[in-house]
């Protein structure tokens, strides 16, 4: 019986030996010498780039779109040497027990050589140790709070200019260019929105202003009257908002009816874009937000035309942050294109060449601007530029 | 033995008396002490500002009360929580979006370029009204058919499983169907949103919104018309027959299965209005919408005291004051008034277990 067992076993162990042997053999050098190992991509599969962000549920309008911009970058640049690109697209819930969910379901994919994502900080924040761990490169559309590129993480990289930056120039926008004093500044409580309202609170107390005001609301509500009226109270002259569009919209349309009537309100990029004009219409007027959007330029008009060709509705409609999500889904492609070997029919990705690929991402022409990444993943270079809504249209603030 | 044991028969130490007087005294004493500190020390607030918060609470109040006798009424014949309710809302609120673009974009008037919404604005109103209760009416009768009446032997819990999950399919379909874009409500022009009579208050303009006014003033005659019809009708009573006795009811001859399909025909009329209210008073809608004044138009009807409808009205009407003045009273930050709405739910069901009014249609108790 015993002496079975161990022949038994012996023999198992020669199979294993025999077969781990067989792989290897396959493989090219550069894998065996990634420490992290390889993607790979088996003739007649697909290389896949995996986005997650919240799809489904509150906030899937930018899910929806970020992952719908990259669709179109995987269009146009998705084709090589035979193979082809794919987007894999989970829901995260932009909650950050999605992100880790979804980051431990993608990194048990061999075939998956990079992230596209996540959106939103509270879910990367969740993700970047698994990713750290697997040596899954990220690069991320919308993440933006400032402590995500200082957990000194080798694959988290974002095309999204941080909270610091954007913060510390709306306050100087404020307090230099429109001469205000006296601001409130309100916030969704969100890892983004209370993060970056703090800088400019900050900020702005450093630059000689008083902050009358530092209120939180509940996203996703469509009444803040209340809150509003208890602001209106302490007469500021620019009102401040970290967050996202929809809340933003519901402030601005009952500020006027809430005592705040000619009060600049003034927000971000979670703000800026096109849904947030038609949300409040004539409303909208006055209204200044920053934005990553660099002027038009011929391929950010054929973009445009595809989006609108493919999904119906014009870019913007849904949120945004679809034109990064074209780019890091193509610069990521472009990275992925360098590192591949290709090796007796499948492809070859080895994971330390690619994180340094993404890390290494140097004057990229995105249609967001230049994306040159740092040491620490910042990969934006252009920083804010402030927009005014004048007659139902953003146009640049002067 | 006998004289020992008779004083405590006659003063038996009720700790939960006690700890009810104890949080009624200082609930009551710290309250107390804000007024005072806000009329006296602080000052913060002038009376323009407790209008707006006063204006604020009741419009939104208003609403939860529409709703909450969605919930009240459903639960006061079946005995569950129809959680679909929000849901429902949200569909009568998708409806009378669409009713509303269709008269915006239908020119009547090629020369001046007018369209229907504004060339008939009450009319418009009225479709509007009569598409989102109608397209609500009718989901909330397939609800019950579908998601319910299989479920009508089942234990307590089994319904109330299969309304959230419906609530979780209706959201989503309606996601799937309307993209998950925020529309905005398409208004005719007498009812501009954001827009109304300015009244001149401590030296300061507060604006009493022309929408707000319309949705307070709508909701109030459909809580009469809802009361009256309960109270007075033949379709009324046989509610409240089936509510108090749902086999002796049957036995009287009347149609049981038919009076529950009317009950969610008219919860669902009511959820509609409340979506279109919603939508032509806050402006802006999406498939989540109806989520959270479902949950808090729930809230309200606990408060109240579920099953009975003056409650609901008056929780509604309670809930949206406190969300609106409660934060400033108490001087903490507005992000927290849904804490002080639930606050103020435990400590009614501490005090009143069965709500502010308790529950009367129905002598059946839970």
């Amino acid at each position: 019986m015993k002496k079975g067992t161990y022949g038994l076993l012996a023999a198992l162990l020669l199979v294993a030996l025999f077969a781990t042997a067989c792989g290897g053999a396959a493989e090219p050098k550069e894998c065996a010498d990634d420490p992290l190992g390889c993607a790979v991509v088996a003739k007649g599969d697909t290389i896949k780039i995996g986005y997650a962000g919240p799809t489904q549920g509150e906030y899937s309008a930018f899910g929806t779109d970020i992952s719908q911009g990259g669709l179109i970058a995987i269009d146009d640049f998705g084709e090589f040497n035979g193979f082809q690109f794919e987007l894999v697209i989970e829901d995260t819930g932009g909650a950050p027990e999605g992100g880790a969910a979804v980051a431990n379901k993608f990194i048990s994919e061999p075939s998956m050589v990079a992230i596209a994502g996540h959106t939103f900080s509270g879910s990367t924040e969740a993700a970047i140790p698994i990713y750290d761990d697997a040596g899954f490169p990220m690069l991320s559309p919308s993440a933006t709070n400032p402590s995500l590129t200082e957990m000194g993480s080798l694959v988290f990289n974002r095309i999204a200019f941080t909270d610091t930056v954007q913060g510390i120039n709306a306050a100087e926008y404020i307090y230099n260019k429109l001469g205000a004093t006296k601001i409130a500044v309100m916030h969704d409580g969100g890892a983004y929105g209370q993060g970056l309202a703090e800088i400019v609170k900050s900020e702005f107390e450093k630059l000689g202003g008083e902050v009358v005001a530092f209120e939180a609301i509940t996203p996703g509500e469509t009444d803040y009257s209340a809150p509003l009226a208890g602001i209106a109270a302490l007469e500021p002259e620019v009102l401040y908002f970290g967050g996202y569009d929809a809340d933003a919209a519901v402030l601005k349309n009952q500020m006027a009816s809430s005592g705040l009537e000619g009060v600049t309100f003034f927000s971000d990029d979670g703000c800026f874009g096109q849904n947030f004009l038609d949300l409040t219409g004539e409303n909208s007027e006055g209204t200044i937000a920053t934005s990553l959007i660099p002027p038009t330029s011929p391929e950010k008009e054929a973009f445009d035309a595809a989006y609108e060709e493919r999904w119906g509705d014009p870019p913007g409609t849904l949120s945004p942050f679809t034109w990064n999500g074209y780019d890091i889904v193509a610069a990521l492609i472009s990275v992925a294109k360098d590192v591949a070997i290709e090796q007796g029919g499948n492809l070859y990705f080895p994971r330390s060449a690619m994180v340094e690929g993404v890390r290494g991402l140097e004057g990229y022409n995105g249609l967001s601007g230049v994306i040159s990444c740092d040491a620490t993943g910042e990969c934006n270079t252009t920083g804010p530029t402030f927009y005014i809504a004048e007659g139902g249209k953003w146009v640049q603030a002067p | 033995m006998e004289k020992t044991a008779s004083p405590k028969v006659r003063m038996p130490i009720n700790t939960y008396k006690i700890v009810q007087v104890t949080i009624a005294v200082l609930f009551i004493g710290y309250l107390i002490w804000r007024i005072y500190a806000l009329a006296v020390i602080e000052q913060v607030y002038g009376a323009d500002s407790w209008l707006r918060f006063a204006v604020s609470g009741l419009i939104l109040g208003s609403v939860y009360a529409v709703i909450a006798i969605g919930y009240t009424l459903v639960y006061g014949i079946l005995f569950m929580i129809n959680f679909a309710h929000g849901e429902i809302m949200m569909l009568g609120a998708y409806a009378g979006y669409f009713t509303l673009e269709a008269l915006g974009s239908w020119i009547v008037d090629p020369a001046a370029g007018q369209a229907f919404l504004n060339a008939n604005p009450v009319l418009s109103i009225v479709l509007a009204f009569a598409v989102g209760m109608t397209t609500s009416t009718i989901a909330g009768v397939f609800l019950e058919k579908i998601a319910y009446r299989p479920l009508r032997g089942a234990p307590r819990l089994v319904p109330l499983i299969s309304a959230i999950g419906a609530s979780i399919f209706l959201q989503n379909a309606a996601q799937l169907i309307f993209s998950p874009r925020r529309r905005d409500y398409l208004n005719p022009d007498i009812l501009t949103r954001n827009t109304g009579w300015t009244v001149v208050v401590n030296s300061k303009d507060v604006v009493i919104t022309y929408t707000g006014v319309f949705t307070f003033v709508l909701s109030i005659i459909l809580l009469i018309v809802l009361y009256t019809i309960v109270q007075r009708t033949r379709m009324g009573r046989a509610m409240r027959a089936v509510a108090e006795d749902k086999k002796t009811a049957a036995l009287m001859g009347i149609d049981v299965d038919g009076v529950i399909s009317r009950t969610f025909a008219i919860s669902g009329a009511m959820g509609g209005a409340a979506g279109v209210m919603w939508g032509i008073h806050n402006g802006i809608i999406y498939h989540y919408v109806g989520f959270i004044p479902g949950l808090k138009a729930f809230t309200a009807a606990v408060l109240g005291g579920i099953g009975n409808l003056p409650g609901a009205m008056l929780g509604g009407m309670v809930l949206g004051i406190v969300e609106a003045t409660g934060p400033a009273i108490l001087g903490i930050p507005f992000q927290l008034k849904d804490v002080i709405a639930f606050s103020i739910l435990v400590l009614v069901l501490i005090f009143r277990p069965s709500g502010i009014l308790g529950e009367v249609l129905t002598e059946e108790k839970v």
